[in-house]
C-alpha cells in the first residue's frame, strides 16, 4: 500500500518532528534549529507524499525481484569504524578531527546504505552495480575531484610561502606553462593512451604534494615571520616602523566601495569627498559607534598619513594618567591609498573637537562631528 | 476535435477537479480566492508598491506597471498551458507515446522569444537604476543608522535648509516636500534594510559602509515603511516612517530641534523625573543640553550598555508620534487618526503639535517603561546571550517603581 520512498520519508517526517519538540524543551535559542527543523518536517513530508502519489516514481514497482545471492565484500564498515574512532579521538584532540570524523562517518554510512540497497535491488548483478553508480557517481566523483584538487593547491600554496617572491613568480609562470602544454597536448593527440595522460597528472600531482610537504616543514620565508611580528593593526602613528606593510592597502581591500568618506591631500590642502556632497568638505558627520571606513588619497609629493585625533584615554601606566587617542593610516606615498577605519563611541567632551590631521602639513585638518 | 466535443471534454476536466478537490476544500478554496481578491483591493494600504508618492516611487512604478502586466500575462499562459498538460496527459495507464528529442526550430524560437522580452525589460531596467542611482543633484543630506531595531536619523549642517547645528532624531525620518533627499545609510550592527514603499525602493544599511538612498515626496504626508533584511528578534517590529513637510513646516521642525533644552519648572513632578532619568536612562539615551547636577553635560554611554553601542536620542521626544524604534505610537489613537488623516495642507500643522498631555499615549508608555522586553521581543536580558559580552539589545527591564514611572512620563513630556 505504501511505497518504499513514502515509508523512508515519513519516518524522516516523524523524527523530525521529535526532534523539533526536543529542540524546543532543551534549547534556549531554538531559532535556527527550530527554523532548520521545521524545514526538514515540511520537506520530508513533500516528498513522502511526492513519493506515495508517483510511487517512487516506479509505475512497473514489484517487477523486479529481489537478490538473494550473498553480499559482496565492502570497504565501509572499515570506514565507519575509522569515522567513530576520529569522533571519539576527537573529543579529546580538537574540534576539527571530531568534525572530520562526523564527515567520514556520514559519507561512509551513506555509501553503505545505498551499497546494501543497490545489492538486493534485483537478481541482476550488473543492473545492481549500474543503479549504485548512477545514484552515487554524481557525487563521489565532484567531491573527490574537490579533495584532490584541495590538496594540491593547498600544497602549491605551502611551496609559494616557503620560496621567495621572485622563484615564486617563476615557479608560477612555470607550473602555468606546464599546465598550459600539457591541456594543448591532450587537446591534439586525442587518440593519446588514456594511461599516459593519467601518469602525467598524478606524476604532476605526487610532485606538487611532496613539494608542499617538504615546504610546510620547512617553514614560510622569513620576510613573512617578520611581517606578522609587526603587528601592522596596532596604533602606530609616529615614525614608519614597519617595514613589510602594504603600501597601497586599498588596492586590496573591497572596503573601498561605499567608504564613508575620501580624505584628499593635494597641494597640502586637506579636503573631505563624501557621497551626496558636490563640494570637498571641511567636516564629517560620524554617528556614535558607528564603525567608519575612510580613504586616504595622498597626492602630494611626500609620504604622508592620515591621523584621527580622538582626544584622550587612560594611559596603560602610570594609573589615572592619560595619553592622546590617535587612530592612523599607515603611510601613503604620491598617488597611494590607505584606509582607515573610524568607531567613535561618545561626542567629543564639550569645548574640544575631534579631527582628522596628516603630520608635516600645518593648519589643515577635517572636523569629525559626533552628534 | 471538433467543437462540442472540446466542450464536452473540457466540461468533463472542470467536473473531475472539482470532484478531486472535493467539497470542503472548495470551500477553502473560494474562501481563500475572495480573501486574496479583497486584500488585493484594500484601500488601506499604506505600504502598498503601487502607490508612488514622489518621483523615485514613480520610477520605479512606470518601470513595474508594463512588466507585471506582461509577467502578468506569461504567467498565465504557461500556468494555463501546465494545468491543462497535467490533466490531460497524466497517466491513465495509457501507452507511453513515441518519443521524440530536439525541435531545433521550435527550442530556438522559444529561447529567442524569452531573451528578446528579457532584453527589452533590461533596457528599461538599467534606465531606471541609472536615475535611481542618481546622487549629483542631491539637495539635503540626511545620515540614516539602523540597528537592532530602530533607525537612527541625523542630520549634518546644512544651511541652506537653517541647519546650524547636527540633529539627531529616530523612528520619524522628517523631509521638506520637493526636495531631492540623499539617505546615506549605515549599520551599527547587522544588516538592515531601508524600505519606505511610498518613495523608493529598498536599500540594505550594512556595517561599515555608506550606501545612498534617494527619497523626494510631492506632497505633504506621512509614509510608512519597515526593515526588509532580516536582521534579528524584532525585525518584523522594526518599522520606519517618514514625515514629509511643506519647505515652511519643515524650516519650523528645524528650528524646534535646534532649540536649548529647557529644564522642567522647579519642584515639578518633571523634575523628580528628569533626575530619574539622569540616575537610570541617561546611561544609554542621550537628551542635548542634560546637565548633571554638579553642572557637567550627562553625556549617555550606550556603548558599554548596549550591544549595537547606541540608544535613540530622546531630546524633543515629544515631537515624534512614535517610540521604541515607531513599534509604538506616542499619540493616543484619537489623536493620532487626527494627524495621520489631515488633508496635505494642515497635515504639518498637525504634527508639528507634537504630544501633548492630552494626547499622549500614556498606557504604551507606561507599559514599556514598566517592563520593555514584555512588550517587544528583544534579547534584552544579556544573561541568557553571552555572545553580547554582557551588553543588552534593545531596552532592558528596569524594575521602576510606578511613582518613578509617572515621574518619567512627566518628565519626557517636557522633551517637546
Amino acid at each position: 500500500m505504501f511505497s518504499t520512498g513514502f515509508k523512508y520519508f515519513m519516518g524522516v517526517t516523524v523524527l523530525s518532528v521529535v526532534a523539533l519538540i526536543m529542540s524546543l524543551f532543551v534549547l534556549d535559542q531554538v531559532a535556527i534549529a527550530g527554523v532548520a527543523l521545521s524545514m526538514l518536517v515540511v520537506a520530508a513530508a513533500l516528498l513522502g507524499g511526492i513519493a506515495v502519489v508517483t510511487r517512487d516514481g516506479n509505475r512497473q514497482s514489484g517487477v523486479n525481484e529481489q537478490s538473494t545471492d550473498l553480499v559482496s565484500q565492502s570497504i565501509w564498515p572499515l570506514v565507519t569504524s575509522i569515522g567513530v574512532v576520529f569522533l571519539a579521538l576527537g573529543l579529546v584532540i580538537s574540534s576539527a578531527v571530531f568534525f572530520g570524523g562526523i564527515v567520514i562517518l556520514l559519507a561512509a554510512l551513506a555509501e553503505w546504505m545505498v551499497q546494501s540497497w543497490s545489492e538486493r535491488a534485483s537478481k541482476d548483478a550488473n543492473y545492481n552495480a549500474s543503479a549504485r553508480k548512477r545514484l552515487l557517481n554524481p557525487i563521489e566523483f565532484p567531491v573527490l575531484a574537490a579533495l584532490g584538487l584541495g590538496i594540491v593547491i593547498f600544497s602549491f600554496s605551502r611551496i609559494m610561502l616557503t620560496v621567495d617572491k621572485t622563484t615564486g613568480a617563476s615557479l608560477f609562470i612555470v607550473f602555468g606553462s606546464l599546465v598550459l602544454i600539457g591541456g594543448i597536448l591532450f587537446a591534439i593527440k586525442p587518440d593519446m593512451k588514456r594511461s599516459l595522460g593519467a601518469a602525467i597528472c598524478v606524476l604532476g600531482a605526487v610532485g606538487i604534494v611532496a613539494g608542499g610537504i617538504v615546504s610546510a616543514t620547512s617553514g614560510v620565508r622569513e620576510e613573512l615571520v617578520v611581517a606578522k611580528g609587526e603587528s601592522h593593526m596596532a596604533p602606530e602613528c609616529g615614525e614608519e616602523r614597519s617595514e613589510h606593510f602594504d603600501k597601497n592597502a586599498t588596492g586590496t581591500l573591497s572596503l573601498r566601495s561605499s567608504v564613508s568618506a575620501t580624505i584628499e591631500l593635494l597641494d597640502g590642502q586637506l579636503t573631505a569627498r563624501l557621497v551626496g556632497f558636490q563640494d570637498p568638505q571641511k567636516s564629517l558627520t560620524i554617528s556614535r559607534s558607528a564603525p567608519t571606513n575612510l580613504i586616504f588619497h595622498n597626492l602630494d609629493a611626500k609620504d604622508y598619513r592620515l591621523v584621527a585625533e580622538l582626544g584622550t584615554r587612560a594611559a596603560a601606566e602610570p594609573e589615572g594618567a592619560t595619553e592622546k587617542n590617535l587612530v592612523c593610516t599607515q603611510l601613503a606615498a604620491q598617488g597611494f591609498e590607505q584606509l582607515l577605519l573610524l568607531k567613535i563611541d561618545k561626542p567629543a567632551p564639550e569645548g574640544t573637537s575631534y579631527r582628522l590631521v596628516v603630520p608635516g602639513v600645518e593648519g589643515q585638518s577635517i572636523e569629525l562631528v559626533v552628534p | 476535435m471538433n467543437h462540442s466535443a472540446k466542450h464536452l471534454y473540457l466540461k468533463h476536466l472542470v467536473t473531475s477537479v472539482l470532484r478531486m478537490v472535493g467539497k470542503k476544500s472548495r470551500t477553502l478554496f473560494g474562501v481563500s480566492l475572495l480573501s486574496f481578491i479583497a486584500a488585493s483591493c484594500a484601500k488601506n494600504a499604506p505600504q502598498d508598491t503601487w502607490q508612488p508618492k514622489g518621483p523615485n516611487a514613480k520610477i520605479i512604478d512606470d518601470l513595474q506597471q508594463p512588466v507585471f502586466a506582461v509577467a502578468g500575462v506569461i504567467g498565465l499562459i504557461v500556468a494555463v498551458a501546465v494545468i491543462y498538460s497535467v490533466l490531460k496527459y497524466k497517466d491513465r495507464g495509457q501507452p507511453i507515446p513515441e518519443q521524440t528529442h530536439g525541435k531545433p526550430a521550435l527550442e530556438i524560437t522559444l529561447t529567442i522569444i524569452p531573451a528578446l522580452i528579457l532584453a527589452v525589460v533590461a533596457v528599461f531596467t538599467f534606465g531606471a537604476i541609472f536615475k535611481l542611482a542618481k546622487t549629483d543633484d542631491t539637495e539635503m543630506i540626511i545620515n540614516v543608522t539602523g540597528q537592532q531595531w530602530w533607525w537612527e536619523y541625523d542630520y549634518p549642517v546644512q544651511n541652506d535648509f537653517g541647519i546650524t547645528q547636527p540633529i539627531i532624531s529616530s523612528g520619524q525620518l522628517v523631509l521638506p516636500v520637493g526636495t531631492k533627499v540623499l539617505l546615506r545609510e549605515t549599520s551599527r550592527d547587522v544588516i538592515h534594510s531601508y524600505w519606505i514603499p511610498a518613495l523608493n525602493g529598498k536599500r540594505d544599511a550594512v556595517p561599515g559602509r555608506i550606501q545612498t538612498l534617494r527619497l523626494e515626496a510631492d506632497e505633504p504626508g506621512i509614509f510608512t515603511g519597515q526593515c526588509t533584511e532580516f536582521c534579528g528578534l524584532s525585525h518584523a517590529n522594526m518599522r520606519m516612517e517618514a514625515v514629509a513637510l511643506s519647505k515652511a513646516d519643515f524650516a519650523k521642525w528645524v528650528a524646534n530641534q535646534q532649540a536649548a533644552y529647557v529644564a522642567p519648572a522647579k519642584d515639578s513632578l518633571a523634575q523628580q523625573g528628569e533626575a530619574v532619568f539622569l540616575n537610570q536612562c541617561v546611561r544609554c539615551h542621550q537628551v542635548n543640553g542634560l546637565m548633571r547636577a554638579d553642572g557637567t553635560p550627562a553625556i549617555a554611554a550606550p556603548d558599554e550598555n548596549v550591544w549595537s553601542g547606541s540608544a535613540p536620542n530622546l531630546t524633543h521626544l515629544m515631537s515624534r508620534n512614535t517610540f521604541a524604534g515607531a513599534s509604538f505610537d506616542l499619540l493616543s489613537k484619537q489623536c493620532r487618526d487626527e494627524v495621520w488623516n489631515a488633508p496635505s495642507d494642515v497635515i504639518g500643522t498637525k504634527y508639528l503639535a507634537g504630544v501633548s498631555q492630552d494626547c499622549l499615549n500614556q498606557k504604551d508608555l507606561r507599559s514599556w517603561l514598566r517592563n520593555a522586553p514584555e512588550m517587544l521581543p528583544m534579547y534584552a536580558n544579556p544573561t541568557q546571550l553571552a555572545a553580547t559580552g554582557g551588553k543588552y539589545r534593545g531596552m532592558p527591564y528596569l524594575a521602576l517603581s510606578e511613582d518613578d514611572i509617572s515621574k518619567l512620563v512627566a518628565y519626557l513630556l517636557t522633551l517637546k
